[in-house]
């Protein structure tokens, strides 16, 4: 027998084994059952316990916000900054040169992160990228740009002052 | 005096697919939670899709172990470790912060787990290609 035969054979019998086994496990997978993203999950805004970067909440980031002991960092467009963001944000965009902006962030004690959507996927980006250039302690903020609103968090809106010297 | 490193690689992927596939037992929810990260399945295809990726996984590590149908098992681990590429691939660039769900545990996806899967990848070629002949002696000895 040819060996890509063999092959879908032992895939087959592989799967079989595992679905069928599915239901002796612990905590089988839910057969029959849609399993969305987690963070697509009702009430679970870029909410994902198993996450690699540290959430922070709303309800947790804004007593960091109106005693300036956070920086804010707006992973969103230029135009959605603009047209209003978080008091005091930064504007940093996936993409954009971290380095205007890396002195003042590394003197914070806590970088916060925020998105547009339920996703976090922008924000994740700049997490990580900053993460990666040594700062210690970068958080997403669960809920994004909308549940900080919806929490009546402080915003104001216009373009970002310090990154002036950078192009959107 | 090749041979053994051939044998090698055969016992290295066969006990690699067979621990991933015994660590996600304990907690399949979990795994088909990490699947469903991945954002590339319909969800109603993602629990069916993680128990037989474990099966399959559990399976090819078998026949890797024992010597028993070793070239389908390693075109098999060849085609799983060519999928686990994509989609962690696809996830870093598309910014989705997840857990790679490789062996269990909250390992996050990360260049590195692609690097380790191209590793595994790399080995698992070598014996789906020479595996079964004395092709790997030849191909070493000219």
């Amino acid at each position: 027998m040819a060996t890509p035969v063999q092959a879908v054979l032992l895939c087959v019998a592989g799967a079989a084994l595992g679905i069928v086994g599915n239901r002796f496990t612990p905590r089988p997978a839910p057969l029959g059952v849609r399993v969305v993203p987690t963070a697509d999950q009702p009430g679970a805004i870029c909410e994902d316990p198993r996450a690699s970067i540290a959430r922070i909440s709303v309800e947790a980031a804004k007593p960091l916000c109106v005693a300036c002991t956070a920086v804010f960092v707006d992973a969103r467009s230029a135009q959605e900054y603009a047209a209003g963001h978080v008091t005091g944000a930064l504007h940093l965009a996936p993409g954009q040169p971290v380095e205007p902006l890396l002195a003042g962030l590394r003197a914070a004690p806590t970088v916060i992160v925020y998105d547009r959507d339920r996703q976090c996927a922008s924000a994740n980006a700049v997490a990580t990228d900053l993460l990666a250039r040594g700062l210690r302690d970068v958080r997403v903020l669960t809920g994004a740009w909308p549940d900080w609103l919806a929490q009546g968090g402080p915003g104001e809106s216009g373009a970002c002052a310090l990154c002036t010297e950078r192009k959107p | 005096m090749n041979r053994p490193l051939l044998v090698a690689l055969r016992l290295a992927l066969g006990a690699l697919f067979l621990w991933a596939a015994l660590t996600k037992l304990p907690d399949m929810n979990a795994f088909a939670q990490d699947v469903a990260n991945y954002r590339v399945l319909p969800a109603g295809l993602v629990p069916w899709v993680a128990a037989a990726v474990v099966g399959i996984e559990m399976v090819a590590g078998l026949a890797l172990l024992i010597g028993l149908a070793v070239k389908p098992a390693a075109v098999t681990a060849t085609g799983l470790l060519s999928v686990f590429v994509v989609f962690l691939v696809q996830a870093l660039l598309r910014g989705i912060d997840l857990r790679c769900g490789c062996f269990g545990g909250d390992e996050p996806a990360s260049w590195w787990t692609v690097a380790r899967d191209l590793a595994m990848l790399a080995a698992a070629l070598v014996v789906s290609t020479f595996s079964g002949s004395s092709r790997l002696r030849a191909a070493l000895q000219e």
